[in-house]
Parts: structure tokens; sequence; C-alpha cells
């Protein structure tokens, strides 16, 4: 059996096929706008531009939007995936079971991160009466689009190379032991988790964007790594479980839903005041408050999991 | 000082068809705040597509439609909208009214997008049907409303928000002689509101009134001035 024919790769794909034909459209279209846009012109070239970019504008705000709904299908097709997958029990197995799962998911977070300034500096640029941002915005799209083709290729590279036959590791890779980079402690990079949560805070009440962007972004490093190797393992209660994927599952309540939704929420409002402004010129500190609300959010779930099972048993893992 | 301003304004359907046609050609105009402008002409001399156009319903294919100095061919749609609500009061041939809904609910339909408490609203409902000479058939749903009245109900509709400009287009088609007399009666009071006001018709009625400032003559999309 081929992994080609599990009806979520095949809605899945189907769906991202239909995405790219869609931006290939609007890419059309974008390179004519780039090329001959002149807002002060009142030809008939101009207006038919203008026409042009409000169509690709819908195109676009629909097919980006798809993209990250699509992201969350994805992560669940994975999980289901895992049932015809030998040797994975989770996610974990199937992202594991070559090479190119893990760029892919990486290059997929980049992506949603991508898309969602997208439809910021668009929702911008559709506020004002002279559209000041058209070139970034659809500049900033054409990368976006060229990160999409690359996403398409590897998501065919990677489907293409599971192997259905042969077992694959799953969370017992993860049962080995922990690989934490620069040599990390399990302690360090607790200690370094929260350090970094408080000096996110400290930054984001003091509105210092790119300080803020510089520590979110390292924050997703070592929060993954923390999430994974410390807070998993009293979220799993057993101290060898180590797996980023497992705590999306049923048995522990979806809560990894909002331990990385809160915290690639966070991370993303973190992130975005400061590329905005690098774009438009424009304060979007606001931002900032929820990227505090978020990361707390995710922080104060992790803990209480590591307090409860303490409380517990009266012991640490 | 000039409220609505046109500029070598060109309409043109179907563009890269065979039955592609300009619907304006080169339109320049200008009109001043407070005057009443008739456009005449005969069907598919291009009046509707003007007003529509003054309207922001549509844009032009080129050319500028300055509003209060500002290039409404320009702006985006969603502020097109919002142009069009606060600005602009269209009266229609065929009046387009909510079937189904009383006069007052009719006329209510406008305010209901702005912020405006109950009070506020029912007193500009109020006013606005004084002015179209309407309140005593307020209750009274649309569909049984005689032309002139349903025609009167879509004045009040179009002026309840108080707009700077209204666009009338062949007020007097679909009303007998007595209807269409009170319709200029409705007219004189625009003018003493200091309302900029289009008609686009073809009605002689309209010849020598003394309430109308221009008459501008219209013909295969060019204006005739």
């Amino acid at each position: 059996m081929s992994i080609f024919l599990s009806n979520e790769i095949i809605v899945f794909l189907l769906i991202e096929l239909i995405l790219i034909v869609l931006m290939a459209i609007s890419q059309v279209n974008i390179v004519s706008i780039l090329r001959h846009w002149d807002f002060d012109a009142t030809t008939p070239l101009q207006y038919a531009l203008e026409k042009k970019n409000y169509l690709v504008n819908t195109i676009l705000y629909f097919t980006v939007t798809c993209k990250v709904i699509l992201f969350l299908f994805f992560i669940q097709s994975l999980n289901s995936l895992a049932g015809i997958v030998p040797g994975a029990m989770c996610s974990a197995g199937v992202v594991g079971a070559n090479h190119y799962g893990n760029a892919l998911l990486l290059l997929k977070l980049l992506l949603i991160f991508g898309f969602g300034l997208w439809l910021i500096v668009n929702k911008l640029d559709l506020a004002s009466i002279t559209f000041p941002y058209l070139k970034r915005k659809y500049l900033l799209f054409t990368l976006l689009f060229i990160g999409v083709l690359g996403e398409f290729i590897l998501e065919i590279l990677y489907f293409s190379n599971i192997p259905l036959t042969v077992p694959v590791f799953c969370c017992t890779v993860v049962f080995q032991a922990p690989r934490l980079p620069f040599g990390y402690t399990q302690t360090l990079l607790v200690l370094f988790f929260y350090i970094l949560f408080g000096a996110i805070l400290l930054l984001n009440y003091l509105k210092q964007t790119m300080a803020s962007f510089t520590c979110n972004l390292l924050f997703l490093f070592i929060a993954y790594y923390a999430i994974t190797y410390f807070f998993g393992l009293y979220i799993y209660e057993m101290p060898n479980h180590k797996c980023p994927y497992c705590m999306l599952q049923k048995e522990y309540y979806y809560i990894g839903y909002l331990i990385w939704g809160s915290l690639f929420l966070g991370i993303f409002f973190g992130i975005m005041p400061f590329l905005i402004e690098q774009i438009t010129q424009k304060s979007y500190v606001y931002l900032l408050k929820y990227a505090s609300l978020c990361l707390i959010i995710t922080a104060l779930v992790c803990s209480v999991y590591v307090v409860r099972y303490y409380l517990m048993t009266g012991v640490f893992l | 000082m000039s409220k609505i301003v046109i500029q070598n304004l060109n309409k043109l359907y179907n563009p890269n068809k065979p039955n592609a046609f300009y619907a304006l050609k080169n339109i320049n105009l200008s009109i001043e705040d407070g005057q009443i402008v008739i456009l005449k002409g005969v069907s598919g001399s291009g009046k509707s597509t003007l007003l529509s156009l003054i309207g922001g319903l549509s844009k032009p294919s080129s050319g500028e439609i300055l509003v209060n100095n500002q290039n409404i061919a320009k702006l985006p749609d969603i502020m097109s909208s919002a142009f069009r609500h606060q600005k602009i009061g269209f009266i229609f041939q065929s009046f387009n009214l909510l079937e189904g809904l009383s006069v007052y609910q009719n006329i209510l339909a406008p305010l209901a997008l702005t912020k405006l408490g109950k009070e506020a609203m029912h007193e500009k409902v109020n006013q606005a049907m004084q002015l179209a000479n309407i309140e005593h058939k307020k209750d009274q749903n649309v569909g049984s409303l005689s032309g002139g009245e349903r025609q009167r109900c879509a004045i009040a509709r179009a002026v309840v928000m108080e707009p700077e400009i209204i666009l009338a287009d062949e007020p007097t088609a679909n009303l007998d002689k007595e209807n269409s007399f009170i319709f200029i009666e409705i007219l004189k009071k625009f003018k003493l509101l200091h309302k900029t006001v289009i008609i686009a018709t073809h009605d002689t009625l309209f010849d020598d009134l003394a309430c109308i400032d221009r008459c501008v003559q219209m013909r295969d999309g060019e204006l005739l001035e």
C-alpha cells in the first residue's frame, strides 16, 4: 500500500495543489501589478490593475487563511498516519520516518509565521487609501510562494519516502539518552526557559520590539527542547517518554494543542511588531501584550504539570 | 467651490471583447456645492452610467471623479461603501425598497449601520418622513403603497443620512403628473437645504424650472454642453 492512498494524504495534497494553482494565478497577476503599478495615474491600465489587485487580494486572503488552517490538518493527518506506518505510535514516528519530516515541519512553521506577517501587512495596506505597502506586500508573497513550492516538493519527497514495510523508530528514539542542544542538562534547559520567559515579559512590557524579536526566536528554540525533554515527562508522567507529539493525543486531553498553540502564537505575536516596523514603519506594539499573555499560558500550563506531579508523588522526574 | 469635479472620464464596457463600447467618452464636468443639475439625454446616452460613477457604484476605465477634492474612483471598495453611505443619497427609478418592511423600517435601514442611539434614529427618520411628506404612512407595508408614495418613501430613505449629494435616476419615470409635481416640490426643499442634486432624466417636466441651476445634455456618452 502506498502512503498516497491514505484518505488524509489524498485530501491534504489535493487541497495543497488547489491552493498552489490559485497562488500561481495570483503570482502571474502580481508580476504585472508590480511592473506597472502607479497609484497616482488615472489611466485605463492603472484602473485595470486596481481591479486586478482586488481579485489577487481576495484569492490570496483565501489561500493564505486556508494554508494556516491546513497546517492543523497536517498535524492531525500525521497523527492518524501513525496507524498505518509500522512502528509509529504517534506523529514522532511518522515525522521521523525519513530525514525530510523535520525539515518539512520546520518549513511549514516558518511559512505559517510568514503568512501571518503577510495577512497583517495586507490588512494595513487595504486600510489605507493609497495602497502604500502594495509592492512590499507582493514581494513578501513572492518569497512565500517560492517557499510554498519548496514545501510541496518536500511534501512529495517526504510522503513518498515513508516506509510502510520497514518499522520506523517512534518514541523509542526519544526514550534513548536525550540529545540536548549544546550539551545542556535538563536543569540548565529549564533555567534558560524561565530566564528567557521572564526576559520576554520584561521586554514586551518595555515595548522593546527588536530585543523581544531576538529573545522570542531564542525562546522558541529553547522552549521546544524544554517542553519535549522536561515538561513532557510530567505530562506523560513517565521519566523516559520524551515526545513533542503524544501530548496532542486524546489520552493527554489534547493538552499539546494548548501548549504548542499558545507557544507558537506567543512567538508569532512577539516577533511580528519588529517585522511589521521594518516593512511598514508602523508601530504594532500592542501585539506584545498578546505575546506575553500567550507565553504566560504556555509557561503556566507546563509548570502546573510539574507542580501537580511533585504534589502527588513528592519527587521530581 | 466645486463639489464635484469630473476630468477626462471614460467608461468602457466589455474591454478587450468584440462588443466593447464606450458608455462615457472624455467627460469633463464641474458641479458647485448646492447646485441642482439635470443630466438630459435619450436612453443609452450615458446618464445612468455617469450617476453610478459619481455615486461610487462602479469604477471608471480612466479619468478622475473628485468629490470634495478626493478622487472617489481610487477608493478601495470598503471605503467606497462608506463614502456612499455617508455622502450620497440615491433615488432609483424603480425605488428599490425592501418589500415586506414598513415605510418606517425602510427609512430606518441606512441608520442601522450607524452608532446612533434609538432616540436619535427615531428623530432622523421622522425628519426624513416629514421632508418627503410620507409620515402618515409610516407603519404601512411598502408593498401596499401607490407609486408616488413608494417614491416618497425612497426619497426619505435617501435623505435620512443627511447626505451632501443626492443622485436621482429617472425619478419621475414611474409617476403620474400629480406625483411628479410633488417630487418637484421636494426638489425645492433640497435646494433650501443646500443639497447638491444630480438628476438623470429625459422628462421635459424639468425644463425651465426655477430651482434647476444647470441642464447638461448628453448624447452617445458625450457631454454636449
